[in-house]
Protein backbone atom coordinates (compact mmCIF):
# COMPACT_ATOMS: atom_id res chain seq x y z
CA UNK A 1 0.00 0.00 0.00
CA UNK A 2 2.76 2.46 0.95
CA UNK A 3 4.33 2.18 -2.47
CA UNK A 4 1.06 2.98 -4.22
CA UNK A 5 0.76 6.11 -2.13
CA UNK A 6 4.39 6.93 -2.95
CA UNK A 7 3.63 6.55 -6.65
CA UNK A 8 0.79 9.07 -6.41
CA UNK A 9 2.72 11.53 -4.23
CA UNK A 10 5.86 11.34 -6.37
CA UNK A 11 3.97 11.81 -9.63
CA UNK A 12 1.99 14.68 -8.14
CA UNK A 13 5.25 16.41 -7.20
CA UNK A 14 6.69 15.65 -10.63
CA UNK A 15 3.68 17.21 -12.37
CA UNK A 16 3.79 20.26 -10.10
CA UNK A 17 7.51 20.94 -10.25
CA UNK A 18 8.02 19.56 -13.74
CA UNK A 19 5.42 21.91 -15.20
CA UNK A 20 5.67 24.97 -12.97
CA UNK A 21 9.40 25.58 -12.52
CA UNK A 22 10.37 28.12 -15.21
CA UNK A 23 13.22 27.75 -17.68
CA UNK A 24 16.37 29.83 -17.35
CA UNK A 25 16.32 32.92 -19.54
CA UNK A 26 17.80 32.22 -22.95
CA UNK A 27 18.03 33.34 -26.56
CA UNK A 28 15.77 32.11 -29.35
CA UNK A 29 17.08 33.89 -32.45
CA UNK A 30 18.99 36.83 -33.79
CA UNK A 31 18.57 38.96 -36.92
CA UNK A 32 20.17 39.52 -39.38
CA UNK A 33 21.45 35.95 -39.56
CA UNK A 34 23.92 36.68 -42.38
CA UNK A 35 26.29 39.65 -42.68
CA UNK A 36 29.14 40.59 -45.02
CA UNK A 37 32.77 41.07 -43.94
CA UNK A 38 33.44 44.71 -43.03
CA UNK A 39 29.76 45.35 -42.28
CA UNK A 40 28.54 47.53 -39.47
CA UNK A 41 25.17 46.33 -38.26
CA UNK A 42 22.70 46.21 -35.40
CA UNK A 43 21.97 42.69 -34.23
CA UNK A 44 18.45 42.27 -32.92
CA UNK A 45 18.39 39.50 -30.31
CA UNK A 46 15.23 37.75 -29.15
CA UNK A 47 15.19 36.47 -25.59
CA UNK A 48 12.96 33.96 -23.85
CA UNK A 49 12.03 34.43 -20.16
CA UNK A 50 14.24 37.52 -20.20
CA UNK A 51 13.81 40.94 -18.60
CA UNK A 52 16.23 42.98 -20.68
CA UNK A 53 14.94 46.38 -19.54
CA UNK A 54 15.59 45.39 -15.94
CA UNK A 55 19.14 44.18 -16.55
CA UNK A 56 21.84 46.27 -14.92
CA UNK A 57 24.67 47.56 -17.07
CA UNK A 58 26.93 46.26 -18.28
CA UNK A 59 25.06 43.89 -20.59
CA UNK A 60 27.82 42.36 -22.68
CA UNK A 61 27.28 40.75 -26.08
CA UNK A 62 29.83 38.77 -28.08
CA UNK A 63 29.95 36.88 -31.36
CA UNK A 64 32.34 33.97 -31.10
CA UNK A 65 33.85 31.62 -33.65
CA UNK A 66 34.90 28.26 -32.20
CA UNK A 67 35.48 29.79 -28.79
CA UNK A 68 38.68 31.56 -29.89
CA UNK A 69 37.84 34.37 -32.28
CA UNK A 70 35.72 37.00 -30.61
CA UNK A 71 33.89 40.17 -31.61
CA UNK A 72 32.55 42.34 -28.79
CA UNK A 73 29.51 44.56 -29.28
CA UNK A 74 30.14 48.31 -29.22
CA UNK A 75 26.84 49.34 -27.68
CA UNK A 76 23.92 47.35 -26.32
CA UNK A 77 20.37 48.59 -25.86
CA UNK A 78 17.25 46.92 -24.51
CA UNK A 79 14.20 47.54 -26.75
CA UNK A 80 11.81 45.64 -24.51
CA UNK A 81 11.90 42.69 -22.10
CA UNK A 82 12.59 40.18 -24.86
CA UNK A 83 14.42 42.27 -27.45
CA UNK A 84 18.00 43.45 -27.23
CA UNK A 85 19.91 45.44 -29.85
CA UNK A 86 23.69 45.16 -30.11
CA UNK A 87 25.89 47.07 -32.56
CA UNK A 88 28.76 45.20 -34.20
CA UNK A 89 31.57 46.15 -36.56
CA UNK A 90 32.68 43.10 -38.53
CA UNK A 91 36.35 43.19 -39.65
CA UNK A 92 36.98 43.00 -43.38
CA UNK A 93 39.11 39.93 -42.81
CA UNK A 94 38.15 36.51 -41.55
CA UNK A 95 40.07 34.96 -38.65
CA UNK A 96 40.63 31.80 -40.71
CA UNK A 97 40.62 31.36 -44.50
CA UNK A 98 36.92 30.85 -45.28
CA UNK A 99 34.11 32.21 -47.39
CA UNK A 100 31.59 31.64 -44.63
CA UNK A 101 32.07 31.85 -40.89
CA UNK A 102 29.50 30.67 -38.32
CA UNK A 103 29.36 32.68 -35.09
CA UNK A 104 27.87 31.78 -31.73
CA UNK A 105 26.13 34.48 -29.75
CA UNK A 106 26.87 35.09 -26.07
CA UNK A 107 24.92 37.57 -23.94
CA UNK A 108 25.89 38.11 -20.33
CA UNK A 109 24.68 40.25 -17.45
CA UNK A 110 24.20 39.81 -13.74
CA UNK A 111 20.41 39.39 -13.75
CA UNK A 112 20.16 36.70 -16.45
CA UNK A 113 23.56 35.06 -16.25
CA UNK A 114 25.33 33.98 -19.43
CA UNK A 115 23.07 33.02 -22.35
CA UNK A 116 24.20 31.23 -25.53
CA UNK A 117 22.79 30.81 -29.02
CA UNK A 118 24.92 28.55 -31.21
CA UNK A 119 25.28 29.48 -34.93
CA UNK A 120 23.33 32.69 -34.47
CA UNK A 121 25.03 34.74 -37.18
CA UNK A 122 27.08 33.87 -40.26
CA UNK A 123 29.68 36.10 -41.88
CA UNK A 124 29.37 35.39 -45.61
CA UNK A 125 31.62 36.93 -48.26
CA UNK A 126 29.48 38.51 -50.99
CA UNK A 127 31.35 36.91 -53.89
CA UNK A 128 31.38 33.54 -52.17
CA UNK A 129 35.16 33.55 -52.43
CA UNK A 130 37.51 32.75 -49.61
CA UNK A 131 38.50 35.84 -47.67
CA UNK A 132 42.13 36.31 -46.70
CA UNK A 133 42.78 35.44 -43.10
CA UNK A 134 44.04 37.94 -40.56
CA UNK A 135 42.85 37.25 -37.08
CA UNK A 136 44.34 40.22 -35.16
CA UNK A 137 41.01 42.12 -35.27
CA UNK A 138 39.24 39.00 -34.02
CA UNK A 139 41.39 38.83 -30.91
CA UNK A 140 40.76 42.26 -29.41
CA UNK A 141 37.96 41.01 -27.16
CA UNK A 142 37.69 38.13 -24.78
CA UNK A 143 34.68 36.32 -23.35
CA UNK A 144 35.28 36.27 -19.62
CA UNK A 145 33.80 36.88 -16.18
CA UNK A 146 30.53 35.25 -17.21
CA UNK A 147 27.75 35.31 -14.63
CA UNK A 148 25.95 32.27 -13.39
CA UNK A 149 22.22 32.25 -12.79
CA UNK A 150 21.66 30.41 -9.50
CA UNK A 151 17.84 30.41 -9.50
CA UNK A 152 15.92 27.13 -9.23
CA UNK A 153 15.08 26.71 -12.90
CA UNK A 154 15.38 24.22 -15.75
CA UNK A 155 17.92 24.35 -18.56
CA UNK A 156 17.13 26.46 -21.59
CA UNK A 157 18.12 24.52 -24.70
CA UNK A 158 17.58 26.14 -28.12
CA UNK A 159 15.06 24.28 -30.33
CA UNK A 160 13.77 22.33 -27.32
CA UNK A 161 12.71 25.18 -25.05
CA UNK A 162 9.80 24.13 -22.79
CA UNK A 163 9.64 20.69 -24.40
CA UNK A 164 12.69 19.81 -22.27
CA UNK A 165 10.05 19.05 -19.61
CA UNK A 166 9.30 15.86 -21.55
CA UNK A 167 12.34 14.53 -19.74
CA UNK A 168 9.96 13.80 -16.85
CA UNK A 169 7.33 12.12 -19.05
CA UNK A 170 8.86 10.58 -22.16
CA UNK A 171 12.18 9.35 -20.77
CA UNK A 172 10.83 7.51 -17.67
CA UNK A 173 8.61 5.39 -19.96
CA UNK A 174 11.76 3.51 -21.04
CA UNK A 175 12.90 2.99 -17.47
CA UNK A 176 9.48 1.59 -16.54
CA UNK A 177 9.52 -0.66 -19.59
CA UNK A 178 12.94 -1.99 -18.68
CA UNK A 179 12.03 -2.70 -15.05
CA UNK A 180 8.81 -4.47 -16.08
CA UNK A 181 10.57 -6.57 -18.74
CA UNK A 182 13.25 -7.46 -16.19
CA UNK A 183 10.60 -8.65 -13.70
CA UNK A 184 8.85 -10.51 -16.50
CA UNK A 185 12.06 -12.35 -17.37
CA UNK A 186 12.70 -13.15 -13.71
CA UNK A 187 9.26 -14.76 -13.38
CA UNK A 188 9.85 -16.72 -16.57
CA UNK A 189 13.00 -18.15 -14.98
CA UNK A 190 10.97 -19.01 -11.87
CA UNK A 191 8.35 -20.68 -14.05
CA UNK A 192 10.95 -22.81 -15.82
CA UNK A 193 12.35 -23.96 -12.48
CA UNK A 194 9.06 -24.63 -10.68
CA UNK A 195 6.46 -25.00 -13.50
CA UNK A 196 4.31 -22.72 -11.38
CA UNK A 197 1.37 -21.39 -13.43
CA UNK A 198 1.21 -18.26 -11.29
CA UNK A 199 4.83 -17.40 -12.15
CA UNK A 200 3.87 -17.64 -15.81
CA UNK A 201 0.89 -15.33 -15.25
CA UNK A 202 3.23 -12.86 -13.57
CA UNK A 203 5.70 -13.02 -16.46
CA UNK A 204 2.91 -12.36 -18.96
CA UNK A 205 1.42 -9.50 -16.91
CA UNK A 206 4.71 -7.66 -16.47
CA UNK A 207 5.55 -8.11 -20.15
CA UNK A 208 2.14 -6.79 -21.23
CA UNK A 209 2.35 -3.62 -19.15
CA UNK A 210 6.03 -3.25 -20.09
CA UNK A 211 4.98 -3.32 -23.73
CA UNK A 212 2.34 -0.68 -23.01
CA UNK A 213 4.95 1.64 -21.53
CA UNK A 214 7.33 0.90 -24.40
CA UNK A 215 4.64 1.90 -26.90
CA UNK A 216 3.91 5.06 -24.92
CA UNK A 217 7.63 5.85 -24.99
CA UNK A 218 7.68 5.36 -28.74
CA UNK A 219 4.63 7.51 -29.58
CA UNK A 220 5.56 10.31 -27.16
CA UNK A 221 9.07 10.22 -28.63
CA UNK A 222 7.62 10.55 -32.14
CA UNK A 223 5.56 13.57 -31.12
CA UNK A 224 8.56 15.24 -29.48
CA UNK A 225 10.79 14.38 -32.46
CA UNK A 226 8.31 15.96 -34.87
CA UNK A 227 8.79 19.37 -33.30
CA UNK A 228 12.51 19.19 -32.50
CA UNK A 229 14.05 16.98 -35.19
CA UNK A 230 11.49 17.97 -37.82
CA UNK A 231 9.90 14.57 -38.44
CA UNK A 232 8.20 11.96 -36.25
CA UNK A 233 10.40 9.19 -37.63
CA UNK A 234 13.93 9.83 -38.81
CA UNK A 235 15.32 6.28 -38.64
CA UNK A 236 17.37 7.31 -35.65
CA UNK A 237 19.24 4.31 -34.28
CA UNK A 238 17.38 4.42 -30.97
CA UNK A 239 14.03 4.65 -32.73
CA UNK A 240 14.86 1.65 -34.92
CA UNK A 241 16.23 -0.46 -32.06
CA UNK A 242 13.32 0.22 -29.73
CA UNK A 243 10.85 -0.55 -32.52
CA UNK A 244 12.69 -3.86 -33.02
CA UNK A 245 12.63 -4.55 -29.27
CA UNK A 246 8.90 -3.88 -29.09
CA UNK A 247 8.30 -6.24 -32.03
CA UNK A 248 10.31 -8.94 -30.22
CA UNK A 249 7.97 -8.57 -27.23
CA UNK A 250 4.88 -8.41 -29.45
CA UNK A 251 5.97 -11.78 -30.81
CA UNK A 252 6.00 -13.09 -27.23
CA UNK A 253 2.24 -12.58 -27.02
CA UNK A 254 1.64 -14.09 -30.44
CA UNK A 255 3.68 -17.10 -29.32
CA UNK A 256 1.65 -17.42 -26.12
CA UNK A 257 -1.59 -17.40 -28.06
CA UNK A 258 -0.52 -19.93 -30.65
CA UNK A 259 -0.45 -23.09 -28.54
CA UNK A 260 -3.52 -24.99 -27.38
CA UNK A 261 -1.93 -26.69 -24.40
CA UNK A 262 -1.54 -24.07 -21.69
CA UNK A 263 1.42 -25.78 -20.00
CA UNK A 264 3.41 -26.20 -23.18
CA UNK A 265 2.58 -22.63 -24.20
CA UNK A 266 3.77 -21.29 -20.85
CA UNK A 267 7.05 -23.20 -21.06
CA UNK A 268 7.92 -22.15 -24.59
CA UNK A 269 6.87 -18.57 -23.86
CA UNK A 270 9.11 -18.54 -20.78
CA UNK A 271 12.12 -19.68 -22.80
CA UNK A 272 11.34 -17.10 -25.49
CA UNK A 273 10.92 -14.37 -22.87
CA UNK A 274 14.43 -14.97 -21.55
CA UNK A 275 15.80 -14.64 -25.07
CA UNK A 276 13.68 -11.55 -25.66
CA UNK A 277 15.15 -9.88 -22.61
CA UNK A 278 18.64 -10.95 -23.61
CA UNK A 279 18.09 -9.24 -26.98
CA UNK A 280 16.64 -6.13 -25.35
CA UNK A 281 19.89 -5.19 -23.64
CA UNK A 282 22.01 -5.00 -26.82
CA UNK A 283 19.13 -3.47 -28.80
CA UNK A 284 18.49 -0.64 -26.38
CA UNK A 285 21.70 -0.20 -24.44
CA UNK A 286 24.58 -1.29 -26.64
CA UNK A 287 23.87 -0.79 -30.36
CA UNK A 288 22.66 2.84 -30.00
CA UNK A 289 25.94 3.70 -28.30
CA UNK A 290 27.94 2.42 -31.25
CA UNK A 291 26.15 4.44 -33.93
CA UNK A 292 25.61 8.17 -33.81
CA UNK A 293 22.15 9.20 -32.75
CA UNK A 294 19.98 12.28 -32.68
CA UNK A 295 19.24 11.33 -29.10
CA UNK A 296 21.20 13.01 -26.35
CA UNK A 297 23.77 11.09 -24.37
CA UNK A 298 25.71 9.59 -27.26
CA UNK A 299 28.87 10.92 -28.85
CA UNK A 300 28.60 13.54 -31.56
CA UNK A 301 25.67 15.18 -29.89
CA UNK A 302 26.66 18.49 -28.40
CA UNK A 303 23.10 19.61 -27.74
CA UNK A 304 22.50 17.73 -24.53
CA UNK A 305 25.31 16.72 -22.29
CA UNK A 306 25.83 16.07 -18.64
CA UNK A 307 25.74 19.76 -17.81
CA UNK A 308 22.45 20.24 -19.62
CA UNK A 309 20.76 17.89 -17.23
CA UNK A 310 21.46 20.28 -14.41
CA UNK A 311 21.03 19.61 -10.71
CA UNK A 312 17.51 21.08 -10.64
CA UNK A 313 16.38 18.82 -13.46
CA UNK A 314 17.85 15.76 -11.78
CA UNK A 315 15.94 16.69 -8.65
CA UNK A 316 12.70 16.22 -10.61
CA UNK A 317 13.90 13.51 -13.01
CA UNK A 318 14.83 10.85 -10.43
CA UNK A 319 11.51 11.09 -8.56
CA UNK A 320 9.80 10.98 -11.97
CA UNK A 321 11.53 7.71 -12.84
CA UNK A 322 10.63 6.24 -9.45
CA UNK A 323 7.04 7.52 -9.55
CA UNK A 324 6.31 6.24 -13.05
CA UNK A 325 7.97 2.90 -12.22
CA UNK A 326 5.76 2.44 -9.17
CA UNK A 327 2.70 3.32 -11.26
CA UNK A 328 3.78 0.78 -13.86
CA UNK A 329 4.19 -1.87 -11.17
CA UNK A 330 0.77 -1.02 -9.80
CA UNK A 331 -0.95 -1.43 -13.18
CA UNK A 332 1.02 -4.62 -13.89
CA UNK A 333 -0.03 -6.09 -10.56
CA UNK A 334 -3.67 -5.35 -11.26
CA UNK A 335 -3.30 -7.23 -14.55
CA UNK A 336 -1.56 -10.11 -12.79
CA UNK A 337 -4.16 -10.38 -10.04
CA UNK A 338 -6.80 -10.62 -12.75
CA UNK A 339 -4.89 -13.42 -14.52
CA UNK A 340 -4.42 -15.31 -11.28
CA UNK A 341 -8.15 -15.10 -10.49
CA UNK A 342 -8.90 -16.31 -14.00
CA UNK A 343 -6.52 -19.22 -13.49
CA UNK A 344 -8.13 -20.17 -10.19
CA UNK A 345 -11.58 -20.05 -11.75
CA UNK A 346 -10.48 -22.39 -14.54
CA UNK A 347 -9.08 -24.87 -12.02
CA UNK A 348 -12.31 -25.15 -10.11
CA UNK B 1 -29.62 10.26 -23.30
CA UNK B 2 -28.56 9.40 -26.80
CA UNK B 3 -30.06 12.60 -28.15
CA UNK B 4 -28.32 14.60 -25.49
CA UNK B 5 -24.89 13.16 -26.18
CA UNK B 6 -25.36 13.69 -29.91
CA UNK B 7 -26.26 17.32 -29.34
CA UNK B 8 -23.29 17.72 -27.05
CA UNK B 9 -21.06 16.24 -29.71
CA UNK B 10 -22.43 18.62 -32.34
CA UNK B 11 -21.98 21.57 -30.02
CA UNK B 12 -18.37 20.66 -29.47
CA UNK B 13 -17.75 20.23 -33.19
CA UNK B 14 -19.43 23.54 -34.01
CA UNK B 15 -17.63 25.31 -31.22
CA UNK B 16 -14.39 23.91 -32.48
CA UNK B 17 -15.02 25.06 -36.04
CA UNK B 18 -16.38 28.46 -35.12
CA UNK B 19 -13.95 29.54 -32.51
CA UNK B 20 -10.70 27.84 -33.27
CA UNK B 21 -9.75 29.90 -36.34
CA UNK B 22 -10.18 33.02 -34.26
CA UNK B 23 -7.88 31.68 -31.59
CA UNK B 24 -5.40 30.69 -34.26
CA UNK B 25 -5.42 34.15 -35.79
CA UNK B 26 -4.52 35.65 -32.44
CA UNK B 27 -1.70 33.24 -31.67
CA UNK B 28 1.37 32.73 -33.77
CA UNK B 29 -0.34 29.97 -35.75
CA UNK B 30 0.83 26.61 -34.55
CA UNK B 31 0.26 25.68 -30.92
CA UNK B 32 3.04 23.11 -31.11
CA UNK B 33 5.59 25.41 -32.72
CA UNK B 34 4.79 28.53 -30.72
CA UNK B 35 7.79 29.98 -28.90
CA UNK B 36 8.45 27.72 -25.98
CA UNK B 37 6.85 24.62 -27.55
CA UNK B 38 4.87 23.94 -24.38
CA UNK B 39 2.23 22.33 -26.63
CA UNK B 40 4.58 19.38 -27.18
CA UNK B 41 4.65 18.74 -23.43
CA UNK B 42 0.85 18.93 -23.29
CA UNK B 43 0.69 16.48 -26.20
CA UNK B 44 3.11 14.02 -24.59
CA UNK B 45 1.23 14.07 -21.28
CA UNK B 46 -2.10 13.58 -23.09
CA UNK B 47 -0.72 10.62 -25.06
CA UNK B 48 0.51 8.94 -21.87
CA UNK B 49 -2.79 9.67 -20.13
CA UNK B 50 -4.84 8.29 -23.03
CA UNK B 51 -2.64 5.20 -23.34
CA UNK B 52 -2.98 4.36 -19.64
CA UNK B 53 -6.74 5.05 -19.65
CA UNK B 54 -7.29 2.82 -22.69
CA UNK B 55 -5.35 0.04 -20.99
CA UNK B 56 -7.39 0.46 -17.80
CA UNK B 57 -10.64 0.34 -19.80
CA UNK B 58 -9.47 -2.94 -21.34
CA UNK B 59 -8.60 -4.26 -17.88
CA UNK B 60 -12.01 -3.16 -16.63
CA UNK B 61 -13.74 -5.15 -19.39
CA UNK B 62 -11.73 -8.27 -18.57
CA UNK B 63 -12.66 -7.90 -14.92
CA UNK B 64 -16.36 -7.57 -15.81
CA UNK B 65 -16.13 -10.77 -17.83
CA UNK B 66 -14.52 -12.55 -14.89
CA UNK B 67 -17.23 -11.31 -12.53
CA UNK B 68 -19.89 -12.66 -14.88
CA UNK B 69 -18.16 -16.04 -15.00
CA UNK B 70 -18.01 -16.16 -11.21
CA UNK B 71 -21.68 -15.24 -10.98
CA UNK B 72 -22.64 -17.93 -13.51
CA UNK B 73 -20.68 -20.53 -11.58
CA UNK B 74 -22.26 -19.37 -8.36
CA UNK B 75 -25.76 -19.76 -9.82
CA UNK B 76 -24.96 -23.25 -11.14
CA UNK B 77 -23.69 -24.50 -7.79
CA UNK B 78 -26.68 -23.12 -5.84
Amino acid sequence: MWWKISAVVLLLLVFLFGLLVPLYPGLTHAAPDTVAPGASFVLQIQGYNTFFTRAEAPVRVWLVHEGRHVLASGSVQAVDEVTLEARFEVPATMPVPASSLPLDLVVDDRLHGAMFLPNAVRVQSLSGETVAAADSLWRLAEVRDLHRNEDFRFTHIPINYESIRNLYFHVPMWMVMFVLFLLSMWHSVVHLRTSDAIADARAAGYAEVGLLFGMLGLVTGMLWANYTWGAPWSNDIKQLMTAAALLVYLAYFILRASFDEPEKSARIAAVYNIFAFASLVPLIYIVPRIFSSLHPGGEGNPVFNREDLNVNMRLVFYPAVLGWTLLGLWIARLRIRLSILNEQLMDR
Amino acid sequence: MKFFSRRLFLTIVLFHQLYLPEVRAQGSGDFMRETGKIGVVVGVILLIFLGLILYLVRLDRKLTKLEQQINDQHERTH
